[in-house]
This record gives structure tokens, C-alpha cells and sequence, in this order.
């Protein structure tokens, strides 16, 4: 090896393929043991002693700490994948390892990477297009049961994937709840499905009772509780009040300095300090309101009006959940209580009241939860999650995310893919014909993304303890005679049974999962491959002895 | 991990990673681990356990969540076995040893099975389906009993049967009568629904010295105060009682003021000014006529002064808890300003204010409520140490008396529900098909291991024991258990031993779904780094909460 002029290590060539190689195949090890439904969790433990028990891919490489650059791009795909799709981050872990590993087997062959590239391109384009015209179903025509079924799969490896009808019933009702068709698009008729977003689907944990004793509260439920005992504890009719101000006694600004000269004028300031609150408090209660949640502090002197009239008051509720519930109640986050006609003056907009049937609090386990019911929306779901302790109320977190994300996407995307390794293997098998028909370089390169894609029925095999060889010979059979034989066509959906050990028509088994999340998967995957593949030098620069940027870094 | 002759480092290297086999057996033996920890505090016979934290206080308990609180631990499935009784203490308050217990047991029969190389997922579906079964059977008429609220006898009972395994067990009686009332005190019904907060409105007080014979429930208040002045009443009887939560002194505003002073005048005009704030918060507060007033703040010389002319008494600094649970008791609606006073906020429900030396220090009692719906009970004995652990077993006799009301049913004690559970899933065990069969028929039982313990714990013959218990089960005497006492088989019908159908539901579904997440596992990472976005949840409940 030459001397570099500059100071750091250098590696060209194989031996970064084969480092690279190395680590994502690391990777992929640790996440591989937790696919399928017969897949098994990990415990991850940090510097602290912090215990978190997951079985989420993203989760699990987001946690470990990491230090091969390839290896990183890894972490990086299951978070995008967490992110875009939010399941199947596992499965676009062991793929791209899979993809990287054969691409360099192939290097070693003496096949030019760019070639390669260029041949994982093609088959990834075709699997797309393959997936698209022919493995799919439309959710329209399966009915409400196809997204149960989406939502059970995507359940079914995780620690309630024992109770996954009852948990994919509560995802599914969640979803359809928060689902909102905006007015433009209701006339002009197109996305007509409307949109449901996740994240209007908020999750309290509570520990105590057992995960089947989770529940889904059609409205909101908040930590926080009642300011003063003296509250109702619940109430008919409620209108609310959102109000993103201090109900404190009312303060100058830092650094502000009133300076007076007649010691008169302290008290005066000192009376219109709480007066002010008083004002304020009066107009929101005059106006009907007889709940007042406030994303910030509200004085104990103001307690008493409260009771007085009967309202409940409620301070420090996050800005997030105060969004939330306008948007549930139909009312608005009020930042100031200016009125723009008259200057100095306030005024509140009947408007921006929100209405809910009821209010009232609840005590779940040492908790007090205050619940709002009957909002005039279904936008805003609460779902509280009971489990034996906080690692598994996480876990169970993660997994109904999972889910709900699962649900969402299935109603978005419109079709369903069978799952179970089906879709991996037709692929395979179709690939393998295509590449049959090619002429040039890329066949190799398109073949071996054929072989790669079996990885994931393998997996899952080897986790279920099953001859993976056997199923997978038995799978591909199947798949070939549907793809070759026109009277055949049903077996398309033939994928793995894993309690069984065996293989079946999953479309009729209901393991179903969105083609959007295969397709983006599949995407994801061979781009991260292609990434890791371009790589051919590698330089880590020596710390602190060179101050300037380390450019040659190609990471 | 060599490639190209560089060594490829792809985790970190403090990392730690184990993997298969290994940690599933780990995780079963830290499981194990705990449990026995705790074994020998199970059942009439159990002992205490002295526990000595790093501080060097001492922590005396026979109480499962006390203890595993106390002791620091390593190992990752060991923590996760610690919270479980936390959440066991939290959702129920009782039964905190027999869910650790039984986690453990239900993870040392699964052993047999991962040795036999039968997939986790496999125990898990097996473990899932005999606690739903089990459940059921819990909720047929078979198993547990409904009880009449009214019937005070039998409340008294599952009290007993509760308190019996703690060190309160001696005092029995007056352990069950402290509880029954207390809850009945602070039992608020409104319209259908049934509120009891024991931890807000039930205050424990203790005191040490005395007998613990000395305990009892107030019908009303007590806190460790005393009145400010020393000329004012320390006895009044029907006070007439303000509170206030804001002081009763001069006290600047929150704009940050600079006074310019110019005249010579000026000054002693602002102290005048200050004088007369205070001055006119008084006279507002004696137009009402008050006897006792109580502050959550400070109390200034010149406000007592006025106060204690007009013949009021005055206690300051109050807990913002205590001075809710003094406005439940007496009716008085807490006021921040004083102008705003009016004749309804004064509370009249008070029978008797009285300031009492107890010890050292001097108390402040109010009794006599006509109706209190908060109280405090006053607990008496030889040490701190002792009393805390009287503290932990009424909180969990409290808490059996919280949950008959709100759900009363009962299942025989003393191990005679676990064994007739036990028997009746491992008939059911029969009809299971495929190797689920093994498994199922383990967890069954694992049940045995609550009257296991118990006849281990009092010296009993074990086998002789569970095998005529198992008999006796098999003949369908579906009550029979072991007497904790005496180690002797007896039908606890007679004996009178019940417990809340809540707390052992509870047990069975906590100690399960353990199990059954520790089974999951296959690998551990520690050396991790720290999760970033988990701390904005905010849902972690304070330990400290639990302990008032």
C-alpha cells in the first residue's frame, strides 16, 4: 500500500466491499431473529440501565449504537422506513443486506459494480411494476374485513399479536373515526377515501389491568387533571374554552420597569395585576364557558371563581393536545383575547368555543385521566393502553402504531398485497424469467435480485424452526405454475403458514399487507444497496491531528 | 470479524450482545431470582425482611413492593420483574408478593420447555389461552361469590384475610375496623358511579410512641401544627373556619416597581400603605366572625395581632393537600382574596378544634365532623421504622376495602382458589390439542406454587400436604386450602379466608403477561445508547405519590 499524503487510513477496493458487506450483514443479524410471527423481541439495556423490550426493527437499531458508516446507512433505511411506511422495517433491513452481499459476490466475479447498479435498477423497476399489475387486490371490493386483516398482519409478530382481533378492531375503528374527506376534494370528487392521519390518534399509557382491558375513547383524554378539587368532577353541555395565555396574575415583562412616585400608585398596580386575571376569567365564564383548558398556568387566586361557577379548569395541557381538542371540539386555540375593533378592549368569539356533549375525569389505575366525549368530530381518538408494566406499555405503544400506520396506508394505497412471503417469492420467480430474457451483464445482477428477495421467506422459516429449503422449493412450484399456467392464476397467493409450518392461500388466510409498504420496501432497499455498492474507497481521517473537513470521506 | 485483515467495528464496542438460548434462560433464573426473594413473605407465617439503603436508613416489611423497591438490581428482566409489583400495588394495592411469585414460577416451568427445544411462541400462545380460560372460570359462580355490601361480617373478613399476612396481623380487629371506616368516610356516591380516593383523601399520620393498640380513624382532621400565637383558643367548639390560600402579609406585586421616593413623607407612607393592606385583610375577615382561620401561607405579626384580638385563631403554612381535605371536611370553600369573602365560604362542619400535645410536638385536631367524607387516620407505635410498616399494611387494607366496594366479589384464600384454578385448567388441559398441551398444563401448575409457599412458609409437610390438597381439589371440595397457621388442610369456608376477586384477577393477569414478555426475548443489547424522544411523555407515575 503507497503512502497517503494525507493523515488517516485509506481502503480502496474489495476490502471495502467486504467491510461493508460485514456490517450491514451484521445488521441485519440482529433485527433477522425478530421477523415474522413467530419472530422474537429484543432487550435492549442502556448506559443508564434503562430497559427497552422491542421487537421493532426501526427501535432496535435506532437504539444500538453503531459506528461503521454502512452500517449506519442501515439504521438510517429503517428509520425512513419507519417513517414513510412505519411497518416493515425489518424486512427492508435484511433485504438490502441480502441485495448488498450477492452484488459483491458478483464484484468478486468481476462484474463491474455500475453494471450491477444498473441491473438491481431494472429488477427493481420490474418488482414494482410486477407487484402492481398482478399481485394486487382492491381494498373496495374486500370490504371493512380486508383492513382488519391488513392490520392483524402487521400485529401478528408483535407482543399483542396474540390478541390482534381485538387490537386490530381498535385500530381500525381509530382510523375510520379520524379519517376527514376535506371540502375541496368532496367537490371535486376525487379522493373521495379523504385522509386520516395518524397522529390524531393520541395513545395514554396506564399501567395495571392486562393489555386486553385497553380501550378506545371516542374523544379526548388528557393526564392532567382538575386544577382545585373543588371542580365538578363532571359535567353536561360542555363548552370549551382553549386558551394559550397565562391565567396568572398578570406580569410585565422581564426587565420591564414601571417607576411611580406616589407610594398610592404600588397598590394601585398591585389591584390591577389580579384584577386583570379576574377580567379576563369573567369574560371567558360570561360568554357560557364552563371548561377552560389552558396550555399554561392558571393562579390559585382563580380557583375560587371557577367553583364559584361551577366550570372546570384545567392548566398545563400540552399545546399538542390543546390542538387536539379543537380540532374535536370544533373551537380554537385562542392566543390572546384581543379584541381588533376596539383597541385595549377584549372580547371573545362565540366561534371559538369549542362544544362537547360532556366532560368529566375518571380514575384508571393511580391515574386521573378527564375525558371529553361527545366532540362534535370524530377527528381526535384516545386510545389508553393497560399492560403489566412501562417496557410493555412502550412496547405496546410501538406495536398499535405500527398497526394504525398499517390501516392508514391500506385505505390510502387502496390495494393489498398478500403477505407471508408470497409477494418475495413471485417475484423471485418472475424475476427469474426476466432475467431469462435479457441478453447482457444484467442478467446476472437481475437474477441474483431474484435470489436475494427469497431471504425474507427464509427468515421467516428459519424463525418458525421450519425447513426453509423445503417450504421455499415448495413456495416457488406454487408460484411458478401460477405465472406459467393460465388455469393456475389462483395460486398467486400462495405464501407461508408459520404456525403450521406449511404453505396456504394467505389471501383467503386474511395476511394481508398494503402494497404501498411492499413496493416502498422494495424500493428503499435496492436504493440503499445501490448507495452502499457506488462505494469503492474508504478513508477515515486520524482525529484532531487534520482540523480541516474530511472531504475524501465519500460517507 | 476480519475483513481484508482490518477489523471491522460495526457496533460499539462497550456494546454487550448476547444472544438465543443463553438470555432465555437468563431471563427465566433473574426471574426466579426475585421471586425467591420474596418467597418466605408470603401467608400468616411470613417474616419481615430488614432492608438497609445506601443512606442507612432502614426499611422494615414484610411487603412485596416495599422490599424489591429497596433493592437495587442488575439485571434487565430482574428490573422488569420489580415493576411488576409496583404496578400490582398501584392498580390494587394488595397481592404484590403472589404476582411475583407466580411470574416466577410461570417462568421456571417454561424452562422444561425451551430445553426441549419448543419455540417461545409456542408457550406464549399456551400461557395466553389458560389465563383467558382462567379468568372465566374466576368469573363463574363456581369459583368466586358475590358479596352484599351491607353484609359488614364478611367485609370484615376479606380485611382480615388481607391485614392476617402482614405484621398488623396481631391487631386484627382494630386493623379491619380502621379500615372499613376510613373508606366508608371518604365513599362519595353520585348517582351510579362510586368515588373512593384513598390516596387523596385518606391521610395517614404518624406518630411515634404509644401503643400500636392507640391507632384509630378520625372523624375529621389532624395535622402537625399549631396555632401562631400563643394567647389564641387552642379549643373551640363548633369553629366557624376560613381558609385561605394566600397570605396574610404584605406582599409585592409581580411587575417589577421601582418606587421614586421624593417627599419626605413618602416613605413612611408607603409603610403606612402596607400596614393598612394588611389592616383591611383582617377586618374582612373578622367581619365574617370566624373562630380558626388556617393558611396555606405565611401569617405576618401585625395580621395575628389584629386576629388574635378579635379572639381568632390562626394556623399557617398548611400542606395545599391537607387544606383540600380540611375544605371537604368543614364545607369551607378556599379563598385567594379576602375582599371576596362571603358567608358561604365559611365552614361550619366542624365539630371541635383542638390543639393537643402529643410526644414533643403539638397537633391539631379536627373532629366531631358531621360529615366528613375525608379523614386521617392517626397511627401510634414504637418507632419510625415500625410505624412504616403499619403505613404499608393499612394502605393495602385500605385498599381490599376500596376495591369490595367497588367490586364485591370474593374467591376462597389461602390457596384454595390457585389449586382449584389449577385443577380445573388441567382437566381443561385435556380437550387442548398439539404440543400446546405442555405448556398449558405447566401454567396450571404453576398455580400450586401460592399453597406451596404458604405450607413452606409455616413448616408444613409440602408433598403430604398437596397431595390430599390436590385430592381434596379432585374430589371437588373446591375451598379447601392450606390454614396458614398451623400448616394444616382446611376448608377455608370456616376459616373464614376471603380475598377480592380484583386482587387475584389482577395477580393472574400481571404475573402472565410477564411471563410471557420475558419469554419473547431472544437477545440483549446493553450499553445502548439513551432513547431521546421518550422523555416528553411524562406519564411516569411518582413513587413519592404512592407513599402519602
Amino acid at each position: 500500500m503507497s503512502q497517503l499524503p494525507i493523515n488517516g487510513v485509506r481502503r480502496v477496493g474489495q476490502e471495502v466491499r467486504d467491510q461493508n458487506v460485514m456490517a450491514v450483514s451484521a445488521i441485519s443479524n440482529v433485527v433477522k431473529s425478530s421477523l415474522g410471527p413467530v419472530g422474537l423481541d429484543k432487550m435492549l439495556v442502556d448506559e443508564v440501565g434503562d430497559v427497552t423490550i422491542t421487537n421493532d426493527g426501526a427501535t432496535i437499531l435506532k437504539l444500538i449504537e453503531v459506528e461503521h458508516p454502512a452500517a449506519k446507512i442501515m439504521v438510517e433505511l429503517a428509520i425512513l422506513q419507519d417513517e414513510e411506511v412505519g411497518d416493515g422495517t425489518t424486512s427492508v433491513v435484511i433485504i438490502a443486506a441480502e441485495l448488498i452481499k450477492r452484488a459483491n459476490e458478483l464484484v468478486k466475479n468481476s462484474i463491474h459494480p455500475t453494471t450491477i447498479i444498473s441491473g438491481y435498477q431494472r429488477a427493481r423497476k420490474e418488482a414494482c411494476k410486477f407487484i402492481a399489475d398482478h399481485m394486487t387486490k382492491k381494498v373496495d371490493t374486500l370490504g371493512r374485513k380486508c383492513l382488519l386483516e391488513a392490520a392483524k398482519t402487521a400485529m401478528s409478530s408483535k407482543i399483542i399479536g396474540l390478541d390482534a382481533d381485538f387490537f386490530a378492531e381498535i385500530a381500525v375503528t381509530a382510523i375510520e373515526r379520524v379519517r376527514h374527506v376535506s371540502e375541496e376534494s368532496k367537490v371535486e370528487k376525487k379522493d373521495a377515501k379523504g385522509r386520516s392521519s395518524v397522529k390524531n390518534v393520541n395513545i395514554l399509557k396506564v399501567h395495571g389491568k392486562s393489555q386486553n382491558d385497553s380501550r378506545l375513547v371516542d374523544g379526548i383524554a388528557l393526564y392532567q387533571t382538575r386544577a382545585a378539587q373543588g371542580m365538578p368532577r363532571s359535567l353536561k353541555n360542555a363548552r370549551i374554552a382553549l386558551v394559550d395565555f397565562d391565567l396568572r396574575k398578570t406580569k410585565l415583562q422581564f426587565n420591564v420597569n414601571v417607576l411611580i412616585t406616589n407610594p398610592e400608585n404600588l397598590e394601585a398596580i398591585r389591584d390591577r395585576e389580579t384584577e386583570l386575571t379576574k377580567e379576563r376569567i369573567d369574560l371567558l365564564l360570561d360568554a357560557g364557558v364552563n371548561v377552560v383548558i389552558s396550555t399554561k398556568g392558571i393562579d390559585d387566586l382563580a380557583m375560587k371563581y371557577f367553583i364559584d361557577r361551577n366550570c372546570i379548569a384545567i392548566r398545563r395541557v400540552s399545546k399538542r393536545d390543546a390542538k387536539r381538542i379543537a380540532r374535536a371540539t370544533g373551537g380554537r386555540v385562542l392566543i390572546s383575547l384581543a379584541d381588533i375593533d376596539n383597541e385595549g378592549g377584549e372580547v371573545i368569539d362565540e366561534s371559538s368555543i369549542g362544544v362537547a356533549e360532556s366532560v368529566h375525569e375518571e380514575r384508571i389505575g393511580d391515574e386521573d385521566i378527564f375525558f371529553i366525549n361527545g366532540c362534535q368530530t370524530t377527528r381526535s381518538q384516545t386510545l389508553i393502553l393497560r399492560g403489566a408494566n412501562d417496557f410493555m406499555l412502550d412496547e405496546m405503544e410501538r406495536s398499535i402504531h405500527d398497526a394504525l400506520c398499517i390501516v392508514k396506508r391500506t385505505l390510502e394505497s387502496n390495494r393489498v398485497v398478500p403477505g407471508g412471503g408470497a409477494v418475495e417469492v413471485a417475484l423471485s420467480v418472475h424475476l427469474e424469467h426476466v432475467a431469462e430474457s435479457m441478453g447482457s451483464r444484467e442478467q446476472l445482477a437481475i437474477f441474483e435480485f431474484a435470489q436475494a428477495l427469497l431471504v425474507i421467506p427464509k427468515t421467516l422459516a428459519t424463525n418458525g424452526a421450519y425447513d426453509a429449503a423445503e417450504l421455499i422449493a415448495n413456495l416457488r412450484a406454487f408460484h411458478n405454475a401460477a405465472q406459467t399456467q393460465e388455469n393456475k392464476k389462483h395460486y398467486m397467493w400462495t405464501g407461508l403458514d408459520l404456525t403450521k409450518g406449511q404453505v396456504r392461500d394467505n389471501f383467503a388466510a386474511g395476511v394481508l399487507e398494503p402494497a404501498m409498504s411492499k413496493i416502498k420496501s422494495i424500493r428503499f432497499a435496492t436504493e440503499a444497496a445501490i448507495t452502499i455498492l457506488r462505494i469503492d474507497e474508504h478513508i477515515t481521517m486520524n482525529p484532531k491531528v487534520n482540523p480541516k473537513n474530511p472531504a475524501g470521506d465519500e460517507m | 470479524m476480519m475483513g481484508g485483515g482490518q477489523p471491522v467495528i460495526v457496533l460499539n464496542q462497550n456494546t454487550r450482545r448476547e444472544s438465543g438460548r443463553k438470555v432465555q434462560l437468563q431471563n427465566i433464573n433473574a426471574g426466579k431470582m426475585i421471586a425467591d426473594v420474596i418467597r418466605t413473605c408470603l401467608g400468616p407465617r411470613s417474616m419481615l425482611k430488614m432492608l438497609m439503603d445506601p443512606m442507612g436508613g432502614i426499611v422494615m416489611t414484610s411487603d412485596g413492593n416495599a422490599i424489591l423497591r429497596e433493592i437495587t438490581v442488575q439485571h434487565p428482566a430482574a428490573k422488569h420483574m420489580i415493576e411488576i409489583a409496583r404496578t400490582q400495588d398501584e392498580e390494587v394495592g394488595d397481592g404484590t408478593t403472589s404476582v411475583v411469585i407466580l411470574a416466577g414460577e410461570m417462568l421456571a416451568v417454561a424452562e422444561q420447555f425451551l430445553d426441549a427445544k419448543m419455540h417461545p411462541i409456542i408457550i406464549i400462545q399456551a400461557y395466553r389461552q389458560a389465563l383467558e380460560d382462567a379468568l372465566e372460570l374466576l368469573n363463574s359462580d363456581e369459583f368466586s361469590m358475590k358479596v352484599d355490601l351491607d353484609d359488614e361480617q364478611k367485609m370484615v373478613e376479606v380485611i382480615r384475610s388481607c391485614v392476617g399476612t402482614k405484621f398488623l396481623g396481631q391487631y386484627g380487629d382494630m386493623a379491619c375496623r380502621i379500615a372499613m371506616e376510613a373508606v366508608k368516610i371518604i365513599t362519595v356516591e353520585t348517582g351510579n358511579t362510586v368515588e373512593i380516593d384513598v390516596k387523596k383523601w385518606a391521610r395517614i399520620e404518624k406518630i411515634p410512641g404509644g401503643r400500636i393498640e392507640d391507632c384509630c380513624v378520625l372523624d375529621g382532621l389532624m395535622f402537625n401544627k399549631d396555632v401562631t400565637h400563643p394567647s389564641m383558643r387552642r379549643r373551640i367548639e363548633k369553629p366557624r373556619l376560613i381558609l385561605v390560600d394566600c397570605p396574610l402579609e404584605y406582599k409585592k406585586g409581580e411587575s417589577q416597581t421601582n418606587v421614586e421616593i421624593t417627599g419626605e413623607t413618602d416613605f413612611s407612607k408607603m409603610l403606612e400603605l402596607e400596614e393598612e393592606h394588611v389592616r383591611a385583610q383582617c377586618a374582612d375577615i373578622i367581619a365574617l366572625k370566624p373562630d380558626l382561620v388556617i393558611t396555606e401561607k405565611g401569617v405576618s405579626d401585625l395580621a395575628q395581632h389584629f386576629l388574635s384580638k378579635a379572639n381568632i385563631s390562626v394556623i399557617r403554612r398548611v400542606k395545599k393537600s391537607d387544606n383540600n381535605r380540611i375544605s371537604r371536611a368543614s364545607g369551607a370553600t378556599i379563598i385567594n382574596r379576602t375582599e371576596e369573602l362571603k358567608e358561604e365560604d365559611v365552614g361550619t362542619g366542624v365539630g371541635l378544634f383542638e390543639i393537643k400535645k402529643i410526644g414533643d410536638e403539638y397537633f391539631t385536631f379536627l373532629t366531631g365532623c358531621t360529615n366528613p367524607k375525608a379523614c386521617t387516620l392517626l397511627l401510634r407505635g414504637p418507632s419510625k421504622d415500625l410505624l412504616n410498616e403499619v403505613e404499608r399494611n393499612l394502605h393495602d387494607a385500605l385498599f381490599v376495602a376500596r376495591n369490595m366496594r367497588l367490586s364485591p366479589a370474593v374467591v376462597a384464600g389461602g390457596g384454595a382458589i390457585e389449586m382449584a384454578l389449577s385443577h380445573a385448567l388441567q382437566e381443561k388441559a385435556k380437550s387442548v390439542s398439539g404440543i400446546k398441551q405442555w405448556p398449558y398444563t405447566a401454567l396450571a401448575q404453576a398455580l400450586e406454587v401460592i399453597p406451596r409457599t404458604l405450607a413452606q412458609n409455616c413448616g408444613g409437610n409440602i408433598i403430604r400436604l398437596l397431595t390430599s390438597l390436590r385430592a381434596k381439589h379432585a374430589a371437588g371440595e373446591k375451598t379447601f386450602g392450606v390454614n396458614g397457621e398451623t400448616g394444616e388442610l382446611c376448608d377455608m369456608k370456616e376459616l373464614r379466608i376471603w380475598e377480592p376477586l380484583a386482587v387475584k384477577q389482577q395477580v393472574y393477569k400481571t404475573a402472565v403477561e410477564t411471563a410471557v414478555m420475558l419469554l419473547r426475548i431472544d437477545d440483549i443489547v446493553s450499553g445502548s445508547k439513551k432513547m431521546k424522544e421518550e422523555s416528553g411523555a411524562g406519564a411516569m407515575p411518582t413513587d413519592e405519590s404512592m407513599m402519602q
